[in-house]
């Protein structure tokens, strides 16, 4: 597309009409003014981060000598070696778990005739809504020392020994692993659901038993979707802070995430030597994610081959149909059953107790009164919903226009998609510091407030509402808004009356999904949050942190039902917007 | 009418320009149904959107009436929402989430020049409803609507305002083969019946043949010829127009003489002398040329006595024969050229058998390339 307003500027004897074209070029001024706002957002965490890694202490909060004291100490410290170690290793280890584990469930639910489909969604969309420090404190609980695993052992086997150590790597493995494998099914589910049967079903003409088609042709085409969910995944990893900080941080096992908390919150903070950590962090991912998005161009490719207006008709699996069943049910009960009869357990008991008949009696639902009653829980739920909801608004309003712009190539269109998409690089940890620097230095006092919060959620989630709206759009055929152009509509019109309504289903599932992760992100309100602006998530860090495992797990119980009922809200417009696409 | 001057747009891309039109010319005379004819990326859309206001154009005039819609040298440019013509486009565009009588109502509603009351935009929809059969179907969401029901409410759409332009950007190529036979003559009886001058793309020959009174065969950007349906079939100007509007057998050889009536002779590479009608304008003897020569204009003969004068004879053997129904379709090798033609189904001509194949000079038209 060429681009607008390419003659040069009016004479005087020009008539009216262009002059007021040239005034307004459709999405051009807008497109740069939409553009410096995304840059102001984006652009200063980077800068105050290079910055702030470079500058020596001073007393009083100014600015200090450059420096590259902070790079010498990381380098020479001691444990740089093991802390990238045990980051990628427990990264990369994480991912495969949670491929396999989700990328076999996700094939069976979309491409054979296994039973049990129902079980498989319903433990996805419950999983999405429970914060993950929830999920955590379930499976610390369920392979902790007074859980019952080691508690059978001791009661049956040998009760001088604790078998599993679950505040190590293979914990930590574990736990993420389990955690990702959710998120890794309802994306892959979405790619095989795309995968056109034909070609499978061309190989099975050509003599091919399922297994051969399987391996021979259904995986390849998934191969490039497949890659680059890996690395999202695998990058995600490599940012996570939950289960670093919960579960190996006891166990003395440390990770680039763990380091940089710990230097914010020593005394004093050491935030130049965060800062530098942050840096290193930031050009890994950047690196990571360049890759990233070149394999999901090719996955796109891919992708593209498929044909519209067909149901992929599932393998059927005879015999192998017991076996894929007892997938799917094993499924339910480690993601879902296994850690909500543990958060109900230690919901109803007043301490920590081992998982035994004997310990039933004292059970009481003093903690789910306590968290109902106590106004404090009540506003950090107000909080939390204010902020999670607050941040959805603002980062799809500003979307909407930025992926129209984007995805039809107007004036600024590549500026805005390529400033969206830098906050992808900011592990949520490091935008936290980032934005502690900022508003230490700003003279508007936003520290300790919900603002500086929802102004940190919104950097973050800006290229998640970008991705709705972008894709929304493209599907959106440019001749319909051509259609209300030569209609007599102007630019605002055709957006207002054309684009908004068919890209809503786009909208309010971009909106729910940074409504979702919001409301249950960790890291960054736990750096950001003062007194009077905790969040959920925060508060039941905190609980979990002095020992308060009944509470955590009766507020998390109540906070995990309300967001499902946001989750599966979420679910049912992905899968009416899906069967608008494929003709469903 | 519609007035078009010098109108060039040419797309950048790695390879140098492309695509895109360069220099077209053309004026229409109100009422016109004009088309224009071509092979995909021949630039025939690329002028459609010029005249819509969708393509800024690097050069060029584009005048309706008396209003200049563009015009490069003196820096206008109408905005396309202010141009008031109504056009269908390719994928009719229907907005899904709109009912049939809201999608021919949007323009009404949208209307800058005055405001439409609640009864007028009743009255105008229903009537263009009705105009193009659809009456009845105002309350029906957009979606549930066949290809030629939605072709309609696009149509219907595109007239409700009573645009001074009306531009159809290959409305039928998705339509099926019965269905476009049929709308055919129906866009062609709407168009005389409101008298609206009318722009068509098209690839498709018949369809520009039908319903066209003016035709532009456009080859790479350019205007070749631009005529009404007959002179484009009958008189084209050079190959590229003989091959793409209807068939054509073709003979190649050496030119000899040129009288002043525009009748001519071609050598054949074997000798055999054929008479021609030289169009090409091309002067001096002798040069290589090319002559074309319609099917329909082929006679199947069995060998026997010297044609009349004004006829060419050429002798061959049957290559292939098919049976049509209402005739028979042969290809016969004349020694070197094939050569296709058709014979009433009563004569029978098998394989491999001699035959001679007749035309008027009159019917071989000496080519430009």
């Amino acid at each position: 597309m060429p681009e607008v307003a390419r003659l040069p500027l009016p004479m005087p004897q020009a008539r009216r009409t262009w002059s007021r074209a040239l005034r307004l070029p459709p999405g051009g001024i807008a497109g740069y003014v939409l553009a410096a706002i995304i840059a102001l957002l984006v652009l200063p965490p980077l800068f105050v981060l290079v910055r702030t890694s470079l500058t020596e202490v001073t007393a009083g909060m100014g600015q200090g000598a450059f420096t590259l004291q902070n790079y010498v100490l990381l380098v020479t410290s001691r444990n740089l070696g093991t802390m990238v170690f045990n980051s990628v290793a427990f990264a990369a280890c994480a991912t495969i778990v949670s491929l396999l584990f989700g990328g076999l469930l996700a094939w069976l639910v979309e491409r054979t005739d296994v039973p049990l489909k129902g079980l498989a969604y319903l433990t996805t969309i419950i999983s999405l809504g429970t914060p993950y420090i929830l999920y955590v404190s379930a499976w610390l609980f369920l392979f902790g020392r007074a859980g019952p695993f080691n508690d059978l052992y001791r009661m049956y086997v040998d009760p001088s020994v604790t078998l599993i150590n679950v505040n190590s790597l293979g914990g930590m493995i574990a736990i993420e692993g389990f955690l990702w494998s959710p998120l890794v099914f309802l994306m892959l589910s979405s790619a095989f659901r795309a995968a056109n049967a034909e070609m499978e079903e061309a190989a099975r003409v050509a003599g091919a038993s399922i297994l051969e088609t399987v391996w021979k042709v259904s995986l390849r085409l998934a191969m490039p979707a497949i890659l680059a969910l890996a690395l999202f995944v695998f990058i995600r990893n490599l940012e996570a802070f939950e289960v670093p900080a919960l579960v190996g941080m006891p166990g003395r096992v440390d990770v680039l995430t763990t380091e940089i908390y710990r230097s914010v919150k020593s005394m004093p903070p050491q935030l130049g030597y965060a800062s530098a950590f942050s840096v290193v962090m930031l050009a890994l991912v950047a690196v990571l994610l360049f890759f990233y998005g070149r394999l999901s161009k090719r996955a796109e490719r891919f992708a593209s081959i498929t044909g519209k207006g067909y149901r992929p008709r599932p393998f059927r699996l005879g015999r192998a149909r017991i076996p894929a069943a007892c997938i799917i049910v094993f499924n339910f009960v480690v993601v879902l059953g296994l850690p909500l009869a543990a958060v109900v357990w230690m919901a109803l008991m007043p301490f920590v107790r081992p998982m035994r008949w004997a310990a039933l009696p004292f059970a009481s639902l003093k903690n789910f009164t306590s968290v109902v009653s106590s106004p404090y829980y009540f506003g950090l739920g107000v909080n939390t919903l204010l902020v999670a909801a607050g941040t959805a608004t603002a980062a799809m309003l500003l979307t909407v226009g930025g992926g129209w712009i984007a995805a039809r190539r107007r004036a600024g269109g590549t500026l805005i998609d390529q400033l969206v998409t830098m906050p992808l690089v900011f592990p949520g940890l490091v935008l936290g510091v980032a934005l502690l620097e900022i508003a230490l230095q700003l003279p508007i006092p936003i520290y300790g407030t919900l603002w500086l919060i929802g102004l940190a959620f919104l950097i973050r989630y800006m290229p998640y509402g970008m991705r709705y709206t972008y894709t929304g759009v493209l599907q959106i055929h440019p001749e319909l808004e051509q259609a209300a152009g030569v209609a007599g509509a102007t630019t605002f019109e055709t957006l207002r009356r054309i684009v908004g309504p068919l890209l809503w289903p786009a909208i309010a599932s971009g909106w729910l999904f940074i409504f979702l992760i919001a409301a249950k992100e960790m890291s960054l309100p736990l750096l950001l949050a003062g007194p009077n602006s905790q969040t959920v998530a925060v508060a039941m860090f905190d609980l979990w942190s002095n020992g308060q495992g009944g509470e955590v797990s009766a507020l998390g119980l109540l906070w995990a039902a309300l967001m499902t009922i946001f989750a599966s809200a979420l679910y049912v417009i992905l899968r009416r917007q899906s069967a608008a696409t494929f003709g469903d | 009418m519609l007035t078009v001057e010098n109108l060039s747009k040419v797309y950048a891309s790695t390879e140098g320009p492309s695509g895109g039109v360069r220099g077209a010319d053309f004026a229409l005379a109100p009422g016109t149904f004009f088309t224009l004819l071509g092979p995909s990326g021949c630039g025939k859309t690329t002028t459609l959107r010029c005249v819509a206001g969708l393509e800024q154009p690097d050069e060029g005039l584009i005048r309706v009436g008396a209003e200049t819609f563009f015009d490069a040298g003196r820096h206008i440019n109408v905005p396309l929402n202010r141009r008031q013509i109504g056009m269908v486009f390719q994928s009719y565009a229907i907005w899904p989430h709109m009912t049939v009588f809201e999608n021919v109502a949007f323009p009404l509603r949208v209307a800058k020049d005055r405001r439409y009351g609640r009864e007028e935009i009743a009255t105008m929809v229903n009537g263009a409803l009705e105009t193009v059969s659809l009456g009845g179907f105002g309350s029906r969401p957009a979606t549930r609507l066949s290809g030629g029901q939605q072709q309609r409410v696009a149509l219907a759409r595109a007239i409700v305002a009573r645009p001074k332009l009306l531009l159809l950007d290959e409305p039928l190529s998705n339509l099926d083969a019965t269905l476009r036979e049929e709308m055919r003559n129906e866009l062609r009886a709407l168009q005389q019946q409101i008298g609206v001058t009318t722009v068509y793309v098209t690839h498709d020959q018949t369809e520009a043949l039908e319903m066209s009174d003016l035709i532009a065969v456009m080859d790479a950007g350019r205007i070749v010829q631009l005529g009404p349906p007959r002179e484009i079939y009958f008189h084209p100007r050079n190959t590229f127009v003989a091959r793409f509007v209807g068939s054509s057998n073709w003979l190649s050889g050496t030119m000899t003489e040129v009288g002043a009536d525009g009748h001519g002779r071609m050598q054949l590479g074997d000798g055999r002398s054929i008479g021609c009608r030289v169009a090409d304008g091309r002067t001096g003897l002798p040069r290589a040329a090319t002559i074309a020569v319609r099917p329909e204009a082929v006679a199947l003969a069995r060998p026997g006595p010297a044609p009349a004068s004004g006829i060419n004879r050429l002798d061959g053997t049957v290559l292939s024969t098919g049976f049509l129904g209402t005739s028979s379709r042969y290809r016969i090798d004349l020694g070197g050229p094939v050569f296709e033609a058709h014979g009433s189904a009563d004569d029978n001509y098998g394989v491999g058998e001699n035959v001679s194949v007749e035309f008027p000079a009159a019917a071989a038209m000496a080519l430009e390339d």
